[in-house]
């Protein structure tokens, strides 16, 4: 059975993630297909205050990601490329 | 012996008697050992330059055997003894502000009948008719907290899944074993393999509530029991096609037949049972213009629950029924 999971593989895709998130530019591409973070107007008949939709609640968790994860990802990238060199 | 000597001098009521104990110590070890004096003395000499000490066996001996009858043991014991209490506490206090020791207490208060009962229900799904929990009906005659696992049936509990847990890995290493490559290593492998895939399901999970906006108490620990359950469908098959096939693994018509059978029922058994936790019923959402919303949400909140309990435990069950 060929182990395609284990720990240190969850702990590399949960960190890859994390970068795939944290790399998206907010200027550069999520403004173009109008992802941004920005305030929108309420269009007609959209609701104005619950923000329920799951379009919305994606930006807002790639936004947190983006402002809480910056630091801690150097650091987390920094050791596991050390780790990769020294023991991979 | 040692119980019973530092039970005698209880230390809180009577604190002065604390001076006549260094006294003490000089006097019990020589009157416990009067058959060898002379290595005695020369041990006690070795106290004091421990390097030109060449303790004899019977020395060292008779040192060790008193060691339990030694005051200043005692005291040594009595302090370690209540460090590790202090230390038991500071722990407990510490657990319980990330875990919430009670509340996983009620999912492991379950009883031989209810244990019985739900392997029955995960495998026979068919005909039960209430899946709806329990609630106790407070003294006001409000309605209160869920029911146990003992006193209900529906109620999700955390033995069967641990257990299930356990079992798989026990079991895989021996099918393992029953082809003739068992290693050690398999048990490590398996446990991680089997963890690692509840924790990206419970993750999807956790994902897909925070998009969905379902919100519901108690409701990450009712999802990890949840989650577990198909262990139990996992080991069925993994052991009857084991036994039909003779030894020839979890293929063939008859492990796909078993393994659809087992995936079929856990499926339903999740669909109807985890409709409480994603499917809340929110009174305050039904208000005038929401309507229309309350009901795409719930549309999708209902496709969610399916492709959940279908699909994500098609390729979970697949995976660990692969040994």
């Amino acid at each position: 059975m060929a182990m395609l999971f284990g720990f240190g593989n969850l702990i590399y895709i949960i960190v890859l993630l994390t970068n795939a998130i944290a790399i998206l530019s907010e200027d550069r591409f999520l403004a173009r297909i109008g992802w941004s973070n920005t305030v929108q107007q309420p269009g007609f008949g959209q609701q104005v205050g619950g923000d329920a939709s799951i379009k919305h609640k994606l930006i807002n968790l790639m936004t947190s990601v983006r402002t809480l994860m910056r630091i801690p990802l150097i650091l987390i990238n920094t050791v596991i490329i050390l780790y990769e060199l020294f023991f991979g | 012996m040692q119980r019973t000597g530092y039970g005698n001098p209880p230390p809180a009521t009577s604190p002065p008697l604390h001076h006549p104990v260094p006294q003490h110590i000089s006097a019990v070890p020589q009157l416990r050992s009067p058959p060898p004096p002379a290595p005695q003395i020369q041990h006690q000499a070795g106290y004091g330059n421990p390097y030109q000490s060449h303790p004899p066996p019977q020395g060292s001996f008779g040192a060790y055997g008193n060691f339990m009858s030694d005051p200043t043991a005692q005291m040594g014991f009595q302090v370690g003894q209540t460090a590790l209490k202090h230390g038991t506490e500071y722990l407990e206090q510490n657990v319980n502000r990330y875990v919430n020791i009670s509340a996983i207490k009620h999912y492991f208060n379950v009883s031989n009948s209810y244990v019985v009962n739900k392997l029955f229900l995960v495998l026979f799904p068919w005909r039960h008719k209430p899946w709806s929990r329990k609630q106790s009906t407070g003294p006001n005659g409000q309605e209160g907290w869920y029911l146990p696992p003992r006193d209900d049936l529906n109620s999700p509990d955390m033995y069967i899944p641990l257990m299930g847990f356990v079992t798989y890995i026990l079991l895989s290493a021996m099918v393992a074993g029953l082809r003739g490559e068992f290693q050690p290593e398999i048990f490590g492998w398996t446990a991680s393999a089997a963890f690692v895939m509840v924790a990206v399901e419970l993750l999807l999970l956790k994902l897909g509530c925070y998009l969905l906006s379902i919100s519901n108490d108690s409701q990450l620990l009712d999802l990890i029991a949840y989650s577990g359950y198909k262990f139990v469908g996992a080991i069925v098959t993994i052991v009857l096609s084991e036994i039909l096939n003779g030894g020839k693994g979890t293929g063939g018509w008859i492990g796909w037949t078993i393994f659809t059978y087992t995936f079929m029922a856990n499926a339903l058994f999740l669909l109807r049972s985890l409709k409480y936790v994603l499917l809340p019923e929110n009174p305050s959402d039904e208000r005038g213009t929401m309507q229309t919303v309350a009901r795409s949400q719930k549309m999708q909140r209902t496709y969610f629950l399916a492709g959940y309990s279908y699909v994500v435990q098609l390729v979970l069950m697949w995976y660990l029924t692969r040994v």
